[in-house]
């Protein structure tokens, strides 16, 4: 038991759990009414979108590598998504081609990255563009709208008093966890970013799993979009930009380093919800919404470098003890002061 | 033999320069008029001025992201200390100067001195500055979606005047190249930034202060976005906080096209410049041949993408070759 909250303890998704519940409190405090049940509700509704890119790019990140074309493949399979359901064609075959669009971008995301051996920011930068033009010009630059009802009722669906979505959201992120955690393919994704010369001496095909990171990345940023076309009910030109942002800090706050190789994806999750409540807290302050940007920004630096500062300090604390320890045992007769 | 090697690269970006005019020219003629070639660079000047100074940037290994929201933040800077401050519109320029190299400063001492990836803080950056140029523009009561215009003509002619039939913003490219080409390969403040990008450690040993040296060059960044939110203002003559907001991919293509390794270590500001012209052209280009804005982005990622998967292999093989001769001498 005491081994157990120990690793608890040191775990990094811990104090993302604490700062989310410190700033519920914060919020609350202000405005009670944000802790209402139905506030609550709306706001862990709002952030499904984002815990979906956040979990896509952790797979990503967690080999050493940063995808920031997810906000624009969010757009486009969006997009995709909302004109075939204009169209009245079957849910079926509209969620399937909308997986396969998300799946594609991220195919070629990896396979530039993975085989071409260009850096993935150059790469999924690049490709931002390319999705973000073609969405243009699969749209004509208007807005996709007039969806069939069912289909934005969908995100309402309750089941045992919580919505279908976040039940969903709920489970996916559990499997993932385990698959990351204890399946021996899951764990490859951070022997790669932790080593991968090593990781390629002991036979983890690290271009493949590369590439799957990626494509993972795609799937989970097309699952977003049709999170988006469900709770937004149109898609405008913009939809899903700068999306990679909030993903990317998400994933940093919630305790996956940027480095590569350290992480889990409920931390990601975590991080996503922290970064829209945010958003919504601000609503509840009364706070004017051209604040958001200022905030989030100020917020999102001030953890990443307070939790830099304090692994630094653990760190060189921990080096130090063992300098001590060291010459404790060669000199004896040595005062050491602590 | 590297010096031959980084020339060979610059040649031929000033081919696909040429090659690059050339097809626009069958596309319009037009646009090979001189005067049209020379006014083009109105449109893309930010981009070039940019590119030139984050080229240090990723040269010390780092990158920033934020440059193209310190546009928006300049340019709002301006308008509101002119309109709502009543200060002379020259007296906002150094003002404008100093935030962008504040914004710079920042980013870059959280960078150096914490260790935290570049990416990230400059990303939080790039929020907080576009952030911060909504709550100047909320906060003075002025409407984000009309900007501040009515600017004074003496400030507009800054941009869009002209010295001996050369538009102004020709030779502010001008000088800055040579500037920023001056310090990069010529001082020994240059020499410092390619050493920590090469291996930050070894250059720490040699008695260079890395971190010093690694946020100048944020600073430097800094202050070109300032410089281009300053032309930009006054090419529009209005200030708006979205300017700039749509830059970040072409400035990090020009830089990368420009073969400046986005790894750090190697890089070059003539390279940089000319591909900043080859992006620039192309947004340029692309709008007078009547394809619609649309298509750029998806252009200069196609461009962006296949300039480095080419290098790359380009690269590779030239690594193979050398392998293969020490192989057949041994």
């Amino acid at each position: 038991m005491k081994r157990i909250l120990l690793k608890l303890a040191k775990m990094r998704e811990i104090s993302a759990i604490l700062f989310l519940i410190a700033l519920f409190l914060i919020i609350g405090i202000i405005n009670p009414i944000f802790l209402q049940g139905q506030n609550i509700m709306l706001t862990l509704k709002g952030s499904i979108m984002y815990v979906f890119l956040a979990a896509g790019m952790t797979f990503v990140i967690l080999t050493k590598e940063i995808d920031v074309s997810v906000g624009a493949i969010l757009g486009i399979s969006a997009a995709v998504a909302a004109t075939m359901l204009r169209n009245g064609n079957n849910i079926v075959l509209i969620l399937l081609v909308t997986l396969l669009v998300g799946a594609a971008a991220g195919f070629i995301n990896g396979f530039g990255v993975a085989k071409l051996g260009v850096p993935s920011i150059v790469m999924t930068l690049g490709t931002m563009g390319i999705l973000r033009g073609l969405m243009f010009i699969y749209t004509g630059g208007k807005w996709v709208e007039n969806l069939p009802d069912y289909f934005k009722k969908a995100s309402q669906v309750e089941f045992l008093g919580i919505n279908v979505f976040i039940l969903i959201t709920l489970t996916l992120i559990i499997m993932i966890q385990l698959y990351l955690s204890r399946a021996r393919k899951g764990r490859f994704f951070a022997a790669i970013g932790d080593n991968i010369e090593g990781a390629r001496l002991v036979g983890v095909p690290v271009n493949r799993m590369k590439i799957t990171a990626f494509i993972l990345a795609g799937i989970f940023s097309a699952l977003a979009g049709l999170v988006y076309v469900s709770q937004v009910g149109f898609v405008g030109n913009v939809a899903g930009s700068g999306a990679e942002m909030t993903a990317i800090a998400a994933c940093v706050l919630g305790g996956v380093s940027l480095q590569g190789g350290i992480g889990s994806v409920v931390g990601a999750a975590f991080g996503a919800i922290i970064m829209s409540s945010i958003n919504t807290g601000l609503v509840f302050l009364k706070v004017p919404a051209y604040w958001n940007n200022t905030i989030s920004g100020t917020l999102l630096i001030l953890i990443v470098v307070v939790d830099a500062l304090v692994q630094r300090h653990l760190s060189e604390k921990a080096k130090k003890q063992r300098l001590m320890a060291r010459t404790s045992f060669v000199k004896e007769d040595v005062t050491i002061e602590a | 033999m590297k010096l031959k090697k980084l020339l060979k690269w610059e040649t031929s970006l000033v081919v696909i320069l040429i090659l690059e005019l050339l097809i626009f020219g069958l596309i319009n003629p037009n646009f090979l008029r001189i005067s049209t070639l020379l006014y083009s660079i109105n449109d893309f000047i930010s981009i070039c001025i940019i590119a030139l100074f984050l080229t240090f940037v990723v040269i010390t290994g780092g990158i920033d992201i934020s440059v193209g929201s310190i546009i928006g933040l300049t340019s709002i800077v301006i308008g509101v200390l002119w309109k709502l401050g009543g200060m002379n519109i020259w007296l906002t320029l150094p003002i404008a100067l100093l935030v962008g190299a504040a914004c710079g400063a920042f980013s870059g001492f959280l960078i150096a001195f914490t260790g935290v990836q570049a990416m990230v803080v400059t990303l939080g950056g790039m929020l907080l500055y576009s952030g911060l140029s909504l709550v100047i523009m909320g906060v003075s009561g002025a409407s984000a979606f009309e900007g501040i215009s009515g600017m004074p003509d003496s400030f507009v002619q800054l941009a869009n005047g002209s010295v001996m039939g050369i538009p102004n913003p020709f030779i502010l490219f001008f000088i800055l190249i040579v500037l920023s080409y001056l310090i990069l390969h010529k001082t020994k403040y240059g020499r410092y930034i390619f050493l920590t990008g090469i291996n930050k450690n070894s250059a720490k040993y040699c008695g260079v202060h890395t971190k010093w040296i690694i946020m100048s060059t944020y600073i430097l960044s800094g202050m070109s976005a300032a410089v281009a939110g300053i032309i930009l203002t006054s090419y529009l003559g209005s200030s708006r906080p979205d300017l700039g907001s749509e830059m970040t991919l072409s400035i990090v293509t020009a830089v990368v096209l420009g073969g400046t390794a986005i790894t750090g270590g190697k890089g070059g500001v003539i390279g940089t410049a000319v591909a900043s012209v080859i992006v620039g052209m192309m947004r340029f280009g692309l709008q007078m041949a009547g394809i619609s804005t649309q298509y750029i982005s998806v252009a200069i990622g196609l461009l962006l993408i296949i300039a480095v998967a080419l290098r790359n292999a380009a690269g590779k093989d030239a690594f193979r070759r050398v392998i293969q001769k020490n192989k057949l001498k041994a």
